[in-house]
């Protein structure tokens, strides 16, 4: 007879689950003893911060659900964070906690803390296990929820004592359980008003977002956008689901977006946004958000994001791939105008994302992404943390599939890249991972370089120290008169030699001359590496669009 | 008013967290246990725009309720 801890991993390796991300601890202590010996493998962090962030890398890179396990008390609000990072970003994510025993639930016992109650608003469920009966079940809703629909995070609380407890006979796999709904389908005549809008169109323009990739719809999308030939931009999450070398393709919008993006959101008469959501980094202010659209298209899974921010006209709710295919269909049987001129207005001229000058002296971090996505693998998988370099790498990555770029885009979670990196290269061991971080971020994560050690996790770590918190320093110099709080960061360690203690390899580089080949001797290396990257401290992200502005107060430069 | 039936009682708590957040306040809430299910009537006052996506994320929140079992 089993432990319910035994039923855990076994129910986990029924739904196809291989690897966990976790921390051990008092409650959650049956599990790891079950763990010991088990086929499901264990990559032990150092905060359970990034067990959960490393399951989101592990889903974010292979559509699949990651999992994380960590103890009661600390050890689940450790997790709370990437909990919402994943509900924000739609991420299945499945996270496992300890519990107090059910005899002592609610007597404030040794970290006991109601973690049902505190991730209530920000999970899609969570789950109080409370008999060995229903781990199983719980377990499979947990996972039908996690990646049904709209994906996100689920939470199942496991108490000590139902791990414990030893199954009195044998328990079969649920029966019971409800199937998984059945996806929407959009309907026939709001499709049919799509089409005849796209018809009727002179500027069209088509949005991807991040549901493009969550529903599987990427190649569809190519091949939709190809037939309708209209141009394309891409919010934060949708990036990999244009091909970057469509000519089609203007790149990202919205607020570090590029400027012909932008400009063309503004000028498109009929919008398609497919799978996105109108965050308020993408529209600035609402009411200034595509001026001269008269038909918005609105695209999505969910029905409680149609007209939340924006107001769509035609609303086509169901399953994104599911959508495309049958809008591709209707449009085969339909001769639509030819768009070509408006494409080549729009991307014309051949832009150059403006840059702050550096001096010649110091390193750029832009010149250094710069020469980093022109020497990745087409295949290479980027995980970033968040800030300055997190746009800098939006606004240049060339990725082939929406997979192969990981960021944490509504929440921004600083410390998301390391670990999100991870998660990524257990999934695709024989892959190029990258994480693209600053140096306030790594300093949240920079003890997962054990974990690298550990699982020889063959992560490049490219490092853009600029001795700032960049993005709010940016943020001081623009809009609070360069009153400089709290972002200084003069007394950064030498992160080659924390590296090194490690065991990671690390190198630095200060200087232009030094890009090319640092970064071929870091792409060549069989284990992790840290490239040290000592940047011009004062290089900003150009274009910004202010927060809550709209097109035509998007800057390229500090003001004069 | 709405009268909803749910598999998890704590829904309604959500539900008024959610309420709150959009900027809305409940003018009534009544919940019974019937069975294994809660039944739940409730009413809010708010802002238009507010009642309808509070009203979109009831439905979707239900919706899952319906795939699990506490």
């Amino acid at each position: 007879m089993r432990t319910g801890a035994a039923i855990v991993l076994d129910t986990l390796e029924s739904l196809g689950v291989e690897t966990v991300f976790g921390y051990p601890g008092g409650a959650i202590m049956p599990l790891y003893d079950a763990l010991y010996d088990h086929r499901i493998a264990h990559v032990l962090v150092r905060h359970e911060a990034a067990a959960v962030f490393a399951a989101s890398g592990f889903a974010r890179s292979t559509g699949r659900p990651g999992v994380c396990i960590a103890t009661s008390g600390p050890g689940a609000t450790n997790l709370i964070t990437g909990i919402v990072d994943a509900m924000m970003d739609n991420v299945p994510l499945v996270a496992l906690t300890g519990q107090v025993r059910t005899t002592v639930m609610g007597t404030d016992a040794f970290q006991e803390v109601d973690v049902a109650a505190i991730t209530h608003q920000v999970t899609k469920r969570n789950i109080v296990v409370r008999s060995i009966e229903q781990i199983e079940p719980a377990l499979r809703a947990a996972f039908r929820l996690a990646t049904g629909d709209r994906p996100g995070p689920v939470l199942v609380d496991l108490p000590t004592d139902v791990l414990r407890a030893i199954e009195a006979q044998r328990i079969d796999a649920a029966t019971e359980s409800p199937a998984q709904r059945e996806r929407p389908r959009a309907d026939a005549r709001s499709l049919d008003a799509a089409v005849a809008a796209l018809a009727g169109a002179e500027r069209p323009l088509l949005i991807v977002g991040g549901g493009t990739r969550w529903s599987g719809a990427t190649e569809i999308f190519r091949a939709l956008a190809a037939r309708i030939g209209a141009p394309i931009v891409s919010t934060l999450h949708g990036l990999g689901c244009a091909d970057p070398g469509d000519p089609a393709f203007l790149g990202m919008t919205g607020m570090h977006g590029w400027k012909r993006a932008n400009l063309a959101v503004a000028k498109a008469d009929v919008l398609v946004a497919l799978g996105m959501r109108f965050d308020d980094r993408v529209t600035g202010d609402p009411a200034k958000f595509a001026p001269n659209a008269h038909t918005i298209v609105h695209a999505d899974i969910d029905r409680a994001e149609f007209n939340k921010v924006v107001r769509a006209q035609i609303t086509l709710h169901g399953d994104l791939r599911e959508t495309l295919v049958a809008l591709d269909h209707r449009l085969a049987r339909v001769s639509l105008p030819s768009f070509e001129a408006w494409r080549q207005a729009a991307c014309a001229p051949q832009e150059q994302l403006p840059r702050d000058d550096t001096r010649h002296d110091h390193l750029s971090a832009t010149d250094l992404l710069d020469a980093l996505f022109a020497a990745l693998p087409d295949d290479a998988i980027v995980a970033t943390d968040v800030g300055q370099h997190q746009m800098w790498a939006a606004q240049r990555v060339r990725a082939s599939h929406p997979q192969h770029f990981l960021t944490s885009g509504g929440l921004g979670s600083m410390g998301f890249g390391l670990p999100a990196a991870m998660g990524a290269q257990m999934a695709h061991p024989g892959r190029m991972v990258v994480a693209i971080v600053g140096d306030g971020g790594f300093q949240m994560s920079m003890a997962e370089l054990a974990t690298l050690r550990r699982h020889e996790l063959p992560v490049k770590i490219v490092l853009l120290d600029n001795r700032n918190l960049g993005m709010v320093r940016q943020w001081q110099e623009l809009f609070y008169n360069g009153r400089y709080s709290a972002t200084a960061l003069p007394d950064n360690p030498e992160f080659t030699t924390i590296a090194r203690a490690y065991g990671i390899e690390a190198r630095l580089v200060d200087n232009a001359n030094a890009i090319g080949p640092a970064i071929v001797r870091m792409l060549e290396s069989p284990g992790p590496m840290l490239l040290h990257c000592a940047c011009y401290p004062h290089e900003n992200v150009w274009p910004i669009i202010p927060a809550g502005k709209g097109v035509d107060d998007l800057m390229e430069a500090v003001p004069a | 008013m709405r009268t909803v039936t749910a598999n998890d009682g704590r829904i309604l708590a959500r539900i008024i967290h959610l309420a709150h957040r959009f900027g809305c306040t409940y003018t009534s809430v009544a919940a019974r246990q019937t069975g294994a299910a809660y039944r739940m009537e409730f009413a809010f006052a708010g802002p238009g725009d507010a009642l309808r996506r509070l009203d979109a994320q009831i439905t979707k929140l239900l919706d899952d309720d319906r795939e699990t079992m506490e």
